[in-house]
C-alpha cells in the first residue's frame, strides 16, 4: 500500500516540533485517503528518536544512521533521502520547512522527477495530486496551487498545523548507508552558532521582537528583560540582524524566520510587509511604536502609541506582578 | 573567475493589485529586478572586482524583461542573455530550472550565482534543481561569498547558526538580500549599460519547446489572506496604556 | 568631449517627456534626467490632459491597444454644494467623441510610464539611438554654471555636460530657484495643495453608475460646502475602473483655517451626492502634492537664461479658472516649445539666451501665456468669498426651493431667486460679481 513519507528533522540532538506538526498532518491524511503514514529519520543516532515519532503515528519508520549526519550536510541528505524514496516509493514526502530541508527540496524533486510546492500553510491530497495554499506577494496574497506528479514533495511553515499524539508500535527499519566527509566536494568548515541557549523561535510560544527603534544598550536590555519576565524568544527585524545589533538568525519575515507564537511583541518594528510576511499569522500580536501610523499597528491586536523607552518599564513590571 | 548570475524580473510587490474571481491582477508596468538576484549580482561584481573575472547574466522573460537585464549590466554586469518567453506560459521553478540547465550545460564559469528565492513567489527551488541537473556542488541561503585559492567560501544562514562552507569550483549558490545592498546604478552605469551584449535566446534554439516545460505545479486561484480581527489602539500617558495593555494580555487575550 | 550632449531635461514628467520626444524627433542627443525608480513613479498627480497636443505628440494614440491613458472625457459637469445639496451645470456631448479627443483621464504612474516607452521609441528612431538616454532613479542635485551660461549638471559625484539644460522638475522648482530664475520665497498664498484618492469598483458597476460607454468618462468639479469654507475645489474623475477623487486647497487659507487636507477630503466625502457617487469603492490609494495656482505673480522672473529654459510646473504654468485644472497640457505645450527652441539654437549654434528667448516669445503667442494673462481676474475671482462660499448656498437654496413642490401656491422663480440672494449675499455683491465675471471669464 502506498504511503504518505514524513521527514522528521532533528536539530541540535532534539526533533523539531514543526516536523512533528506536519507529521500530525501526514496521519491525518494517511488516515482519510487509506495511505500509510511512514516517517523518516536521518541523523548521527536517528535510532533514539523513534520513541517520540511513533508517539504521532507512523507505523513504520525509516531509520538512516551515520556521523556524517551531526551536521547538515545537504550532499549525503540528499543521496540517504533518495535512497530511502527509491525503496519505499511514497506518493507524498512532507517536510517541515527549516533552513535544512529548504536546502535540498529543489535537488531531490529534480533528482527524483518528482511535483514539488514549498513553504505551503496548508496541504491535502487529491485524485490527481496535491493542493496547497501558500503565501505569496510577500504573504499579501495566498494562492491555491495544484501538484502533479507520481510522487510529490511538500514542505509546510511551522505552526501550520496542531500537534495530534497518535501512539502506535511502529516496525522500524533500518537503512544501510555511509558516507565520510573525504567523499564530499562541499567542506563544511566550523559552525559559528547564534549566542548560546536562544529559544528556537519555530517553537517560542511568546516572542519579543526588537526593530530599529531598539537604538542603544538601554533598550536592548529592556528587550532582554521583557523577553526574561515572560520567557520570550527574542526575535528581531531586518535592520537590527543588518546592524549586526542581534544574530541573523534572529531575524523574522520574508527572508528571515517565519514564526507563529501565541503572543508576538514588535517594539520599534514599523511593520514593513518583508517583516510582517514572517509574523502576520501569531495568535496575539502586540505593537509598541511612538509613530501612530506606523503600518504594523494594522495587524496587532493591542497597539501601544508610545516611546519604547518610557512604555517598556511600566510594561514590564506590570507583567512582573501578573507572573506572580 | 566567471560568474553567471540567473536574475529574475517580478512584479513590484509594492504595486497595486487586485483580486478578480480568484485572478491576480497587478499593474504589468510595475516589474523590478528580484531583490534577491540583486544581491547576487551585487556579490558577483564585488568579487570580480577585488580578484578580476567576469559577470554574466541570464534572464529568462517576455519582451520587457531585457529592462531587468539592462538593470544588471548598468549595476556593472558584462554580459546579458535574454532567453525570450511569452511570459504568460504558467512556468513554475522546475521549468525554469531545465531552461537554465539547457543554457548552461555547455557554458563554462567557475560559480553559478542565483537568488534564494523569488519575491514574489518565494518558492526558492530553482537553485538547487539547477544544481542538481548540472551535477554541481551548491549550497543556498548565502549570507556572505570569499574566494579563498580557487575555492569559494560561503558563509550560509542555516537553522541553528551559519554555516562555513568551502565549494571547489564550479559550483553554484543561491543568495539572501542579506548579503549586501546591491548598488543602484549610476548615470554613468546607465549610460555603459547600452553599449553591452545581450544575447536573445529562443527555447527552440536551446533544443527545449514549451511542452517539455510543463509545469507540474501550477496556481489555480489566489484569494486575499485571512484578515485579522481588527486591533485596539492605545495612546495617551505611556505609563497607563503600558499597563493597561499588560492587563488585557492577561484577562482579554490570556496568553500571560 | 565626447559624452556632451545638445541638452539635458531634468524631469521626467508630463512637461520632460513632451521636451525629449520633440528632441529625439529632431535628431538631438540629450538626456533625460528622472528622479523616481520610472517615470511617473514620483507623479501622484492625475486628472484631465486637456486638448489635442497629446495627438502631436502620440499620433492617432487613441488607436492603441491599453494606452497609457484612461477614459475620453465626453462628460462634463461643474457642481454647487451646500450642506445638502448639489446644483449642477451638466454637458455632455456626442461631439466629444471624436478623436482627437478634447481630454483624456490619465493616472500619472501609468501615464508617463507609457509616455516614457514612446520616448524610447523615439530614441530609437533617431541617428543618436545609442547615444541619448532616459536614466531614472537619478536626482539631479546642481546644474552646472560657467560664467552665468549652463554648461551641465551634476548628480552625486558625476559630472555631465551639455549645451543646454531643459529643467521640467515640476512645482517643487528647486533647481529653478538655484539657477537663480525664481526667488527662494514663493507666497504660500500663491500655493494650493491637491490631494487625491483612486476608488476601485467593479467597471460595470463604474461604467452603469456613471453612464460611461466604451472608454467614454466624465470630469466633474465641485465649489462651495466640498472645502469646508477653505478656498479650493473639489474634483471627481472617471478612470477605467476607478474614480481619482480629491480637492485642491489653498495652502495659506488652510494654515489660517487649522484645516488638514485629510480631514477635509473625508469631509467632502460625507456629502449625500459624493456618498452615493463612491459607495461601495475601495480606497487603493492616497495621494498629496502641492500644486501652483495659477496665480501669475507666482511664476519665476524669466522661463529662460543662457543655457536654460524653464517647463512646465516648475514654470508655475497651471491655470484653474474653475471650470478646469490646466497643468498637464500647459506643461507638455511648454516643453514641446522648449525642444523647439532647443533645436532652433542647435541649428543658429547659439545657446545664449538671444536665441532662448524665442522660447519667452513662442509661449507668449501661445494660447498657455494667452490664458493664464486673460484669466487671471477669473482665478482671483475663482478665490474670491463670494464665489467660494455664498454663491453655491444661494444657488442650492434656489435650486431646492425651484424644484420643490408642496401643494402650495408656488411663488414665481425671480422671487424665490431674490429671497435665496437676500439670504445668502446682497443684490448689489451679486453686481458686482456678475460684472466681473463678464469681464473675466
Ligand atoms: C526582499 C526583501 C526581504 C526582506 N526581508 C525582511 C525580513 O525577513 N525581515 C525584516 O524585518 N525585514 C525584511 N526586509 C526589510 C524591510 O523591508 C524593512 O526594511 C525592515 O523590516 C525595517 O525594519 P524596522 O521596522 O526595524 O526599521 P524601520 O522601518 O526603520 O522602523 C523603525 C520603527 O521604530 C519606531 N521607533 C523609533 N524609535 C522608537 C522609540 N523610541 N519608541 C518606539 N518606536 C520607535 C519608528 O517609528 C519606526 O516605525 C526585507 C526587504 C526586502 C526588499
Ligand atoms: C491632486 C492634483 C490634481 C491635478 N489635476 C490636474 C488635472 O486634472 N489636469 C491637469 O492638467 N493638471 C492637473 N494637476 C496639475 C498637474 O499634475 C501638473 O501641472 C503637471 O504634473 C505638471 O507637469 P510637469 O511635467 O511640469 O511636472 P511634474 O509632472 O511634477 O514632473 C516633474 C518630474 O521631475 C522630476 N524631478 C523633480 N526634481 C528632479 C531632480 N532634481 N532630478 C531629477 N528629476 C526630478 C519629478 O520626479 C517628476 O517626475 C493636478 C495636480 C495635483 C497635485
Ligand atoms: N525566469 C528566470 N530567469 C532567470 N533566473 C530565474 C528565473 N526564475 C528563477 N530564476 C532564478 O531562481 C531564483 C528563484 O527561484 P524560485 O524561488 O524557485 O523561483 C531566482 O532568484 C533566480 O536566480
Amino acid at each position: 500500500m502506498s504511503s504518505i513519507l514524513t521527514y522528521i528533522a532533528i536539530s541540535e540532538g532534539k526533533i523539531k516540533r514543526s516536523s512533528l506538526e506536519v507529521l500530525s498532518r501526514s496521519k491525518a491524511i494517511a488516515d482519510a485517503n487509506g495511505l500509510a503514514c511512514e516517517a523518516i529519520i536521518i541523523d548521527e543516532n536517528a535510532s533514539s528518536f523513534t520513541d517520540s515519532v511513533q508517539n504521532y503515528g507512523a507505523s513504520k519508520i525509516h531509520i538512516v544512521e551515520d556521523s556524517i549526519f551531526s551536521q547538515h550536510r545537504n550532499t549525503p541528505l540528499l543521496s540517504a533521502l533518495s535512497k530511502v524514496m527509491e525503496a519505499s516509493k511514497p506518493k507524498v514526502v512532507a517536510f517541515a520547512s527549516t533552513e535544512g530541508t529548504k536546502d535540498i527540496l529543489g535537488a531531490l524533486a529534480a533528482n527524483q522527477k518528482a511535483g514539488v510546492v514549498a513553504d505551503v500553510s496548508s496541504f491535502d491530497l487529491t485524485s490527481s495530486g496535491v493542493i496547497a495554499k501558500r503565501p505569496v506577494m510577500a504573504a499579501k496574497v495566498v494562492g491555491n496551487v495544484e501538484v502533479t506528479g507520481e510522487t510529490i514533495l511538500v514542505s509546510v511553515r511551522s505552526g501550520s498545523y496542531e500537534l495530534v499524539e497518535s501512539p502506535i508500535t511502529a516496525e522500524v527499519n533500518t537503512i544501510e548507508f555511509s558516507s565520510s566527509e573525504s567523499d564530499l566536494k562541499a567542506k563544511l568548515r566550523e559552525i559559528i552558532s547564534a549566542t548560546g541557549d536562544t529559544i528556537d523561535l519555530n517553537e517560542a510560544e511568546t516572542i519579543v521582537a526588537a526593530g530599529r527603534g531598539v537604538k542603544d544598550e538601554e533598550a536592548k536590555s529592556l528587550i532582554t528583560e521583557l523577553a526574561r519576565v515572560l520567557n520570550a524568544g527574542i526575535g528581531a527585524s531586518r535592520a537590527l540582524t543588518e546592524a549586526g545589533v542581534y544574530d541573523p538568525s534572529l531575524q523574522i519575515g520574508q527572508t528571515g524566520k517565519v514564526v507563529s507564537p501565541q503572543l508576538y511583541i514588535a517594539v520599534g518594528i514599523s511593520g514593513a510587509i518583508q517583516h510582517v510576511a514572517g509574523m502576520a499569522n501569531s495568535k496575539v500580536i502586540v505593537a509598541i511604536n511612538k509613530d501612530a501610523d506606523a503600518p504594523i499597528f494594522e495587524v496587532a491586536d493591542y497597539g501601544i502609541v508610545g516611546d519604547l523607552y518610557k512604555v517598556l518599564p511600566p510594561f514590564i513590571e506590570e507583567l512582573k506582578k501578573l507572573k506572580s | 573567475m566567471k560568474f553567471y548570475v540567473c536574475i529574475k524580473m517580478v512584479p513590484d510587490v509594492y504595486a497595486p493589485f487586485q483580486i478578480k474571481d480568484g485572478e491576480l491582477i497587478m499593474d504589468a508596468d510595475r516589474m523590478v529586478l528580484n531583490a534577491y538576484d540583486a544581491s547576487a549580482v551585487e556579490e558577483a561584481l564585488v568579487l570580480s572586482e577585488k580578484h578580476g573575472g567576469e559577470v554574466e547574466v541570464v534572464c529568462i522573460g517576455s519582451a520587457k524583461a531585457s529592462e531587468t537585464i539592462r538593470k544588471a549590466l548598468a549595476m556593472g554586469a558584462d554580459k546579458g542573455s535574454h532567453i525570450v518567453t511569452t511570459g504568460d506560459e504558467g512556468f513554475d521553478s522546475g521549468s525554469y530550472a531545465n531552461i537554465l540547465t539547457a543554457f548552461l550545460k555547455d557554458k563554462e564559469y567557475d560559480v553559478l550565482s542565483l537568488g534564494k528565492q523569488s519575491q514574489d513567489t518565494d518558492s526558492g527551488l530553482t537553485g538547487s534543481m539547477v544544481a542538481e541537473l548540472l551535477h554541481l556542488p551548491y549550497t543556498t541561503n548565502a549570507v556572505g561569498l570569499e574566494i579563498e585559492n580557487g575555492n569559494l567560501i560561503v558563509k550560509r544562514q542555516g537553522d541553528t547558526g551559519q554555516e562555513i562552507i568551502e565549494l571547489p569550483t564550479p559550483c553554484a549558490v543561491t543568495c539572501s538580500n542579506d548579503m549586501n545592498e546591491p548598488r543602484i546604478p549610476n548615470l554613468k552605469g546607465i549610460m555603459a549599460s547600452k553599449r553591452k551584449p545581450i544575447d536573445t535566446i529562443d527555447l527552440a534554439s536551446l533544443g527545449i519547446s514549451e511542452s517539455d516545460l510543463s509545469p507540474n505545479s501550477k496556481v489555480v486561484s489566489f484569494e486575499h489572506k485571512p484578515a485579522r480581527k481588527a486591533g485596539q489602539k492605545f495612546e495617551g500617558e505611556a505609563d497607563e496604556i503600558a499597563r493597561e495593555v499588560a492587563q488585557l494580555l492577561d484577562t482579554e487575550a490570556n496568553v500571560i | 568631449m565626447e559624452d556632451k550632449f545638445d541638452c539635458i531635461v531634468i524631469g521626467g514628467g508630463v512637461a520632460g517627456l513632451a521636451a525629449a520626444i520633440t528632441l529625439a524627433r529632431n535628431n538631438m542627443k540629450f538626456l533625460l534626467i528622472e528622479r523616481g525608480e520610472f517615470a511617473g513613479a514620483k507623479n501622484v498627480s492625475g486628472g484631465v490632459l486637456w486638448g489635442h497636443d497629446l495627438a502631436k505628440l502620440v499620433p492617432n494614440y487613441w488607436e492603441e491597444e491599453d494606452a497609457g491613458w484612461e477614459r475620453y472625457i465626453n462628460h462634463r459637469r461643474l457642481t454647487f454644494m451646500d450642506e445638502q445639496s448639489t446644483f449642477s451645470l451638466d454637458f455632455k456631448s456626442k461631439h466629444f467623441n471624436e478623436t482627437p479627443y478634447s481630454g483624456v483621464v490619465v493616472l500619472r504612474s501609468k501615464f508617463d510610464n507609457w509616455l516614457s516607452g514612446k520616448l524610447q521609441e523615439a530614441i530609437d528612431a533617431s541617428d543618436y539611438a545609442m547615444d541619448s538616454f532616459i536614466a531614472t532613479n537619478i536626482k539631479v542635485d546642481q546644474v552646472l554654471m560657467e560664467n552665468g551660461k549652463a554648461i551641465g549638471i551634476k548628480t552625486g559625484e558625476d559630472e555631465f555636460h551639455a549645451d543646454s539644460v531643459i529643467i521640467a522638475e515640476g512645482v517643487n522648482n528647486l533647481l529653478t530657484r538655484q539657477v537663480g530664475l525664481q526667488d527662494n520665497y514663493v507666497p504660500a498664498d500663491h500655493m494650493l495643495t491637491g490631494i487625491k484618492e483612486v476608488i476601485r469598483f467593479d467597471q460595470q458597476v463604474l461604467e452603469d453608475r456613471f453612464q460611461l460607454n466604451g472608454l467614454s468618462g466624465m470630469s466633474n468639479e465641485y465649489v462651495g460646502w466640498a472645502t469646508d469654507g477653505v478656498e479650493g475645489g473639489g474634483f471627481l474623475y472617471t478612470n477605467r475602473d476607478t474614480i481619482s477623487l480629491g480637492l485642491v486647497l489653498g495652502i495659506k487659507d488652510l494654515r489660517e483655517k487649522k484645516k488638514s487636507p485629510h480631514d477635509l477630503l473625508n469631509h467632502f466625502k460625507t456629502h449625500p451626492t459624493v456618498a452615493d457617487a463612491i459607495k461601495g469603492g475601495e480606497i487603493v490609494e492616497y495621494s498629496a502634492h502641492v500644486v501652483s495656482s495659477g496665480d501669475s505673480r507666482a511664476m519665476p522672473k524669466e522661463l529662460y537664461k543662457d543655457g536654460i529654459l524653464i517647463a512646465g510646473e516648475a514654470a508655475n504654468l497651471l491655470m484653474n479658472a474653475g471650470k478646469a485644472i490646466q497643468g498637464m497640457d500647459y506643461a507638455m505645450r511648454s516643453g514641446i516649445l522648449a525642444a523647439e527652441t532647443i533645436v532652433t539654437a542647435k541649428a543658429k549654434n547659439d545657446f545664449s539666451s538671444t536665441t532662448l528667448k524665442e522660447y519667452r516669445k513662442a509661449l507668449d503667442d501661445s494660447y498657455v501665456m494667452k490664458d493664464i494673462n486673460n484669466f487671471q481676474d477669473a482665478v482671483h475671482l475663482l478665490h474670491t468669498d463670494t464665489m467660494q462660499n455664498k454663491v453655491p448656498n444661494l444657488v442650492c437654496d434656489f435650486g431646492r426651493q425651484f424644484f420643490t413642490i408642496k401643494n402650495e401656491p408656488t411663488p414665481k422663480s425671480e422671487k424665490m431667486l431674490l429671497g435665496a440672494i437676500k439670504k445668502h449675499a446682497s443684490l448689489w455683491e451679486l453686481l458686482k460679481l456678475g460684472f466681473k465675471a463678464r469681464k473675466s471669464l
